[in-house]
């Protein structure tokens, strides 16, 4: 039988649970998205170095599951560093540093899908490269790049789970941990997956939303 | 009489694309207020030459001035290869207005902002005095009822004339035309041919490359025929399209030619 008092006598465990996931999901996004601009941009300069920072950049950590890149955070660039990461810093800095991979490459592909046409005209009016990036490129750019960006960042939600492993009391090491003493992982696990689901359904919605609008003004 | 200085003048320009040599060695001046315009076989390398004019594409040997001053002048040791400093490439480039093949204006912006964009973006001018002056230059294109609409709600002959007005709301000193008419529909080509003969007779410098023979014969006071990236001719329209020397010119212009023929009586008795 399906026991919903579980939930609700552990209830505070999960909303912090739930309030940590937000929280690392936000400013993961937040410097995943800085992280992203500047790797993109930095491989659209022209200059050859620069490029090839950005490239390996991105392969590195579109290439390395999070999972891994999180435990290496944790447990072994301590040990090559000689100083301590503290749970926060290894969860932030693991999500942020990969989403920014995937960021760049959102960028980097929005500002080439754009036509050549658009740089001869502005450079032709006489723009510098900054003018052009601004006051042309890039905003069209961004409204191609909105609905890609929205889902990358759906997947970020998601990926916070994976923090649970590093022990960051996010939703779901709250629902392992309430699941631990009242051996009832069905209820658990279950509510897990629902409040996931409350959470992203409408954030889903909100996206294809946009997408259409993105469409309509192309 | 002294004879004034050429408002534009191309020497020994030379363009390459990696190992393949595209324009070698082209000669040209244009006075003010001339119309010329490039004929030449597919290929031929009349985008590029125009293109080179503002620097769109990098020569490789050569020297260009507008205005008597460079905007490219070679120099080996330059990285691009071109002596002439970038913030000075960057202002000349704007005294050249460029119309594209494919209009090439800026989606996300209404008919007048695209007109705004450069005098506002590029030389920081007065909101207000450029939005008039746009205003007015669109209504001269026959667009006053098509401002505020943005790119994709107007047909390609209107597009290209809001293309026009916004490079001459730049103020150039030469205008720059790459085929403006080739990407339109058949009954849109007119309107964008007056546009430019209304330009043209306001006295602006231009140069357009075309395939329209009938238009360079309208509009022309010389017509150049570049060949394998060389000019094989270079003389008024009666003499290049009429009677032209060059075996591949001969060709090149003999479809031209019949329907010419029956208006060559009329066009010597003038
Ligand atoms: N960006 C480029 N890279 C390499 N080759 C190029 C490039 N642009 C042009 N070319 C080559 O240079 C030559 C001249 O091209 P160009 O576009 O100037 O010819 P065109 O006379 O304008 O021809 P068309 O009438 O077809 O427009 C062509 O052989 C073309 O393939
Ligand atoms: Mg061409």
């Amino acid at each position: 039988m399906f026991d919903i008092s579980v939930i609700l006598q552990n209830w505070p465990l999960f909303w912090n649970g739930l309030l940590v996931t937000l929280f690392y999901s936000a400013i993961s996004i937040g410097a995943g998205l800085v992280i992203g601009l500047i790797i993109g941009l930095i491989q659209l300069t022209g200059s050859r170095t620069l490029t090839v920072v950005g490239r390996v950049y991105v392969e590195i950590f579109r290439n390395i599951p999070l999972l891994v890149i999180l435990l290496w955070i944790y447990y072994a660039f301590p040990i090559f560093a000689g100083l301590a990461v503290t749970k926060f810093w290894a969860g932030f800095a693991g999500l942020s540093l990969y989403a920014g991979a995937f960021y760049a490459e959102i960028l980097r592909a929005g500002v080439q899908s754009i036509d050549r046409g658009q740089t001869d005209a502005s450079t032709a009016l006489g723009m510098t490269y900054g003018q052009r990036m601004r006051r042309v490129i890039l905003p069209q750019a961004f409204r191609r790049m909105i609905p890609p960006l929205a889902g990358q960042s759906i997947i970020q939600i998601k990926n916070t789970t994976l923090m649970s492993m590093i022990t960051v009391p996010d939703l779901l090491y709250q629902a392992s941990y309430v699941s631990s003493f009242t051996y009832r992982p069905m209820e658990v696990y279950t509510m897990v997956g629902v409040m996931f689901l409350v959470l992203l359904v409408p954030l889903t919605f909100l996206s294809r939303k946009l997408e259409t609008i993105s469409e309509r003004v192309k | 009489m002294m004879k004034s200085d050429p408002l534009l003048k191309i020497e020994g320009l030379r363009l390459k694309f990696g190992q393949r040599e595209v324009l070698k060695g082209v000669d040209l001046s244009v006075e003010k207020g001339e119309v010329v315009v490039l004929i030449g076989a597919s290929g031929s390398g009349k985008t590029s030459l125009l293109r080179c004019i503002n620097l769109l594409n990098m020569p490789s040997a050569g020297r260009i001035t507008i205005g008597g001053e460079a905007i490219y002048e070679l120099d080996p040791s330059a990285r691009d290869g071109n002596g002439v400093p970038a913030k000075t490439v960057n202002r000349i480039r704007s005294q050249t207005g460029m119309v594209f093949q494919q209009f090439n204006l800026f989606p996300h912006m209404t008919a007048l902002e695209n007109v705004m964009e450069g005098p506002v973006t590029v030389k920081k001018a007065d909101h207000g005095a450029t939005r008039k002056e746009a205003l007015d230059l669109l209504s001269q294109m026959g667009l006053e009822e098509h401002v505020g609409k943005y790119p994709r709600q107007l047909s390609g002959g209107q597009q290209q004339r809001v293309a026009i007005a916004r490079a001459c709301a730049m103020h150039p000193q030469v205008m720059l035309f790459d085929e403006p008419t080739s990407a339109l529909d058949p009954e849109l080509v007119g309107e964008v041919m007056k546009a430019m003969v209304d330009l043209a007779r306001t006295g602006m410098t231009m140069v357009i490359v075309t395939h329209e023979l009938g238009f360079a014969f309208e509009i022309a006071d010389r017509v150049i025929f570049l060949d394998l990236g060389t000019i094989a001719e270079d003389g008024p329209p009666k003499e290049v399209l009429l009677r032209p020397t060059h075996p591949r010119l001969k060709s090149f212009v003999g479809r031209f030619h019949e329907t010419a023929d029956l208006l060559r009586p009329f066009l010597e008795g003038g």
